[in-house]
C-alpha cells in the first residue's frame, strides 16, 4: 500500500448531512481527521428533491470537514425507499472427476447467482454473499471439499439509477468522484454489531429523519436489508397534525417532551402548545403527544417485523443477539421498550466505540463511521482483486460517467 | 344581528350565492344548516337517490340520472356517477349559471357527489363565478379504492376551483367522543362545514366596524388552483377570546399537516360582541398573524353582533398560489379591469376603510413571478422544489404506500386513535 489516503465518508440524510474524514494508511487503523454535521436541505424521505439545495449543503459540509486536508476519495451512504433487494441462488455442478470443488466451480456458482438482470433504470449497489452449500450442507469454504452440487446465495441490493445519478452529480459538483456507494443499513450494521452477534443473529435498526434502515445478520452473514421510508420527520409531522401546531414547535415538543410509549400518567401532565404563554397559547395533556408518537413508532417496528417475516427470517432463536437501535430517533425516550414489545426480541441502544472522540459520539455519525470502515476494508479488497469496485464501475458505465483508472 | 343601516346593502344583496350539496354526503350537510339566517343564499341538493332527496328539507332539489339509475342512487360507484352527470349535463350547466359565488359541498370517494362536483367545477370554469368547494375524504378503513378515487378527484378539483377546503374524515373522527362511531364523524363534518358557510355569509352580508365584502373574498382567492386554508373558531362568555383562538387553531378544516408555513394572502373576518373594541380586535389580529405567520397581506373585516357582550367568532381564509399553469391567464381579480395596487397596511387595521366599501385590494403575489423564473432556470425534475419547502411537509413527494396505506399520513389518524387535546 502506497501513501495514506484521505477518504471522506458522506451521508446525505433527510435531516442531517454527516461527513467524516479519515486517513487510511493501509493498516486496520483509521484516523479520523475531520468531521461535520449540518442541517440537510432538499432531501425528503432519504431522496434528493432539490439538487441545488442539496449540493450547496453537501459542498459546504465537505469543505468544513476537510479543513486543511485534500480529499482523495469520497464514499457515499445511500438510503431511500427506492432501494430494493432480491435473493438469488447460483448453482454449479462440480466438474472435477474426483468431485472436488475447484475455483472454477465456485466462480460459476457466483456468476450464476449474479446473473439476474434488472429492469431499466435499476442498478445493483451490492451483491452480498451468503454461505456456500455443498449438496445442501452449509460449508465455510467449499474449495477442495467433496461434493456434487455447489450452491451460493446472494442478497443483491439495487437502486433507482436516476436517483443515484443525482447523488453522483452532487459530489461531482464538488469536483470529486464517488469511489463507492454503501447502503446505510449495511454501514451502520457493520460497525455496530460485534462479530459474535452477527454469528448469533442480530437485527440493526437505524431510525433517521426520513427513513428507517435495517439489516439482519444470521450466521455471520447479511441475510436481508431493508428501508422503511418513515423516520423522525414523520413523528414530527404527526404531532403537527394531532396537536395542530407548526413543524418547528412540533419538533421541539418531540425532543423536549416526546416518549415512544404512552403512559397513563401522561394524561395529567400538561405541556404548553406554543410555549410563549401568550394570548393564543394553551395547554394540552402530554398523553396527546405520547399517544401520537406511540402509534407511529409501533408501526415502524411492525413494518420491519412484517418484512422480516415475509422473508421467512423471523425466528427469535435465530436472532439471538436481539436488536441494536441507532439513528437520531434512537434518542427518543422509551424507544427500546416499544421495539422490545413489538419485535419480541431483546433490544439495546447502540454503544459508541470505546476511544471514539466525544464529538463523534452521536448516533448521526454512526453510518459514516461505518462507511469509513467499509472504505478501509475496501482497500484490502482492491488490493486482492478488482471485485470490490465492479459494481460501481458498472454503474458509472450505465450513467455514462467516465471513471479514471483507480491508482492505488 | 347588527341592524345599523349602511350604504353597502344594495351591493351586497345583489351578490348571488349558491350553495350546492352533492350526493348523499353533501345534501346532508345542507340539511343541517340554518338556511333562514341569510335569505340571499340559495341552497340546493343534487342527488341520484330520489328517496334521500324526498327526505331532504331543502326546497330546491335536483334529481339526476333518472334514465340510468331510476332514482336509486349511484351506489357509491364513481363510474355510474360519471355516466349520470354526463347524461344530465344540461341540468348541471343551469346550476352554475348566473351566480357570483358557488359553494360546492360533497363527500369524495363515492359516485354521485364525486362525479357531480368534478363536472360542476368544470362547467363553472366557463363562467365568472368564484367557486369554493368543501369536500370530505373517506376514512382509511373504507379501503384503498375509495381513497384512490377521492385523491384523484381532489387533485382534479383543486385545479378547477378557486378555493378547496378538504376535510379528511380520519381527522374528524378525532373530534368525536371516545365511544362514538364513524357516523358521528359525519355529523362533525356537517357541523363544521355548516359553520364555515355561515361565517362566509356573515362576511358577505353583514356590515359593521370594518367591512369586507365579496370583492375581498374574490381578490383573496383570485385564481383557480393553489391551496386554500380555512378555519373558524368561536368563543363566548368568560374566556371568549382565548376560546375562540384556541378553537381556530384546533379547527379540523384547517388540516394542519398541509398547512403551509407561508401564505400569500389572509382574509380574517371577525364577528365580535359589543364588549370588544378596536384595541381588542387589534390584539386578536396580531396574535393570529403571529401564529399564521409571514403573509404579505392580511385583510381584516369585523362586524358586531350586539346580541352578545362577550363573544367572538373568527373566520380565517388564506390562499397560497401554486405555480400557475401555462393557461392560467384568467385572474379573477383582474377580470373587472382593475389594476393591481398596493396592499393596505400590514394588518389592515390602520388603513382599513371604516366606511362601507373598502378599496378593493388586488395583489399579485411577488412569490409567483419569482418562483416561475427560478423554475425556468433550473432544468427538469426539480420544478417544485423551493415551493415545496413552504408547504405541508410531505406534499409533492411520492405517496408512501405500504399495504395500501399511505405511511405519510399520521398513523394515529389512519388507525382512528383519538387524541384528547383537553
Amino acid at each position: 500500500m502506497s501513501s495514506p489516503r484521505i477518504v471522506a465518508a458522506v451521508e446525505i440524510g433527510t435531516s442531517k448531512i454527516a461527513v467524516l474524514l479519515g486517513r487510511l494508511d493501509g493498516s486496520t487503523k483509521v484516523d479520523i481527521v475531520g468531521h461535520s454535521l449540518s442541517t440537510s436541505k432538499g432531501v425528503k424521505k432519504g431522496e434528493i428533491r432539490d439538487l441545488r439545495a442539496v449540493s450547496d449543503c453537501v459542498h459546504s459540509a465537505l469543505s468544513s470537514a476537510a479543513g486543511k486536508y485534500h480529499i482523495d476519495e469520497v464514499y457515499l451512504a445511500l438510503s431511500g425507499r427506492h432501494l430494493e433487494g432480491n435473493f438469488n441462488v447460483g448453482t454449479a455442478t462440480v466438474s472435477d472427476a474426483a468431485s472436488r470443488v475447484r475455483q472454477i466451480d465456485v466462480n460459476q456458482a457466483i456468476a450464476d447467482a449474479k446473473r439476474r438482470e434488472l429492469p431499466e433504470n435499476r442498478s445493483y449497489i451490492h451483491h452480498i454473499q451468503n454461505p456456500f452449500c455443498l449438496d445442501g450442507k452449509v460449508v465455510d469454504s467449499p474449495l477442495e471439499q467433496q461434493g456434487q452440487r455447489l450452491e451460493v446465495g446472494y442478497w443483491s441490493v439495487h437502486a433507482d439509477t436516476p436517483l443515484i445519478r443525482n447523488y453522483l452529480r452532487v459530489i461531482g459538483g464538488y469536483g470529486m468522484e464517488v469511489n463507492d456507494i454503501v447502503i446505510s443499513s449495511l454501514a451502520s450494521g457493520n460497525i455496530l454489531a460485534e462479530e459474535v452477534e452477527k454469528d448469533a443473529g442480530v437485527l440493526v435498526i437505524d431510525i433517521g429523519g426520513g427513513t428507517t434502515d435495517w439489516v439482519l445478520y444470521r450466521g455471520g452473514f447479511v441475510v436481508r436489508t431493508g428501508v422503511v421510508s418513515v423516520g423522525g420527520d414523520h413523528i414530527t409531522n404527526d404531532l403537527c397534525a394531532g396537536l395542530r401546531t407548526g413543524q418547528k414547535r412540533a419538533e421541539q415538543i418531540k425532543v423536549e417532551h416526546g416518549r415512544a410509549f404512552h403512559d397513563r400518567e401522561d394524561r395529567n401532565e400538561k405541556i404548553w402548545l406554543v410555549g410563549d404563554y401568550t394570548i393564543g397559547d394553551k395547554e394540552f395533556p402530554k398523553s396527546a403527544a405520547t399517544q401520537i408518537i406511540e402509534a407511529r413508532v409501533t408501526e415502524i417496528f411492525e413494518i420491519v417485523k412484517a418484512e422480516i417475516k415475509k422473508a421467512d427470517f423471523y425466528k427469535v432463536d435465530d436472532i439471538a443477539s436481539g436488536v441494536i437501535l441507532t439513528g437520531g430517533t434512537a434518542r427518543l425516550e422509551g424507544l427500546e421498550q416499544v421495539a422490545e414489545r413489538v419485535l419480541g426480541l431483546s433490544v439495546r441502544l447502540a454503544d459508541f466505540e470505546p476511544g471514539l472522540d466525544a464529538e463523534l459520539r452521536r448516533p448521526e455519525y454512526t453510518t459514516v463511521i461505518g462507511v469509513l470502515d467499509y472504505a478501509r476494508v475496501d482497500q484490502d479488497r482492491v488490493d486482492q482483486s478488482n471485485d470490490g469496485m465492479g459494481i460501481l464501475n458498472g454503474l458509472m458505465n450505465v450513467l455514462g460517467i467516465q471513471r479514471k483508472e483507480a491508482s492505488y | 344581528m347588527e341592524n345599523v343601516p349602511h350604504n353597502g346593502t344594495e351591493l351586497e344583496a345583489s351578490i348571488r350565492v349558491r350553495v350546492i350539496g352533492l350526493g348523499g354526503g353533501g345534501s346532508n350537510v345542507l340539511a343541517g344548516i340554518d338556511r333562514d339566517r341569510y335569505p340571499h343564499v340559495e341552497y340546493l341538493a343534487v342527488n341520484t337517490d330520489s328517496q334521500a332527496l324526498a327526505h331532504s328539507p331543502l326546497t330546491h332539489k335536483v334529481l339526476l340520472g333518472q334514465n340510468i339509475t331510476r332514482g336509486l342512487g349511484a351506489g357509491g360507484d364513481f363510474e355510474i356517477g360519471r355516466q349520470v352527470v354526463e347524461a344530465d349535463r344540461a341540468e348541471l350547466e343551469a346550476l352554475v349559471a348566473e351566480v357570483d359565488l358557488l359553494i360546492l359541498v360533497t363527500g369524495l370517494g363515492g359516485g354521485t357527489g364525486t362525479a357531480a362536483a368534478l363536472l360542476l367545477a368544470e362547467l363553472a370554469t366557463q363562467t365568472e363565478a368564484t367557486v369554493l368547494a368543501f369536500t370530505t375524504q373517506p376514512f382509511t378503513f373504507e379501503g384503498a379504492r375509495r381513497r384512490e378515487i377521492s385523491d384523484a378527484a381532489l387533485a382534479d378539483l383543486r385545479e378547477k376551483v378557486h378555493g378547496l377546503i378538504p376535510v379528511p374524515n380520519d381527522l374528524l373522527l378525532q373530534e368525536t367522543e371516545e365511544d362514538d362511531t364513524a357516523l358521528s364523524a359525519f355529523a362533525v363534518a356537517d357541523k363544521w362545514i355548516g359553520k364555515g358557510i355561515h361565517s362566509l355569509c356573515a362576511m358577505l352580508f353583514e356590515t359593521g366596524i370594518i367591512n369586507q365584502d365579496f370583492s375581498a373574498l374574490r381578490n383573496l382567492l383570485q385564481r383557480r388552483g393553489g391551496k386554500t386554508i380555512f378555519a373558524i373558531g368561536a368563543g363566548k362568555d368568560e374566556d371568549f377570546v382565548k376560546d375562540a383562538l384556541s378553537q381556530l387553531c384546533d379547527c379540523p378544516l384547517l388540516h394542519a399537516t398541509e398547512r403551509p408555513s407561508r401564505m400569500d394572502r389572509i382574509l380574517l373576518h371577525l364577528v365580535v360582541g359589543s364588549e370588544m373594541g378596536l384595541a381588542k380586535i387589534q390584539e386578536v389580529v396580531t396574535s393570529i398573524s403571529e401564529q399564521f405567520d409571514s403573509s404579505k397581506e392580511i385583510i381584516v373585516g369585523a362586524v358586531m353582533d350586539s346580541r352578545f357582550a362577550k363573544s367572538l367568532e373568527i373566520c380565517l381564509i388564506a390562499k397560497v398560489e401554486i405555480e400557475p399553469t401555462a393557461t392560467t391567464s384568467d385572474n379573477a381579480g383582474l377580470r373587472n379591469g382593475r389594476e393591481p395596487m398596493e396592499t393596505i397596511g400590514s394588518l389592515g387595521l390602520e388603513n382599513a376603510n371604516m366606511e362601507a366599501n373598502p378599496k378593493p385590494v388586488v395583489h399579485v403575489s411577488k412569490l409567483i413571478g419569482k418562483k416561475k423564473k427560478e423554475a425556468n432556470e433550473d432544468q427538469d425534475e426539480f420544478l417544485f422544489v423551493d415551493l415545496e419547502a413552504q408547504r405541508g411537509y410531505f406534499e409533492q413527494t411520492d405517496q408512501n404506500l405500504y399495504n395500501n396505506e399511505d405511511l405519510d399520513v399520521p398513523t394515529f389518524l389512519r388507525r382512528g386513535i383519538k387524541i384528547k387535546l383537553k
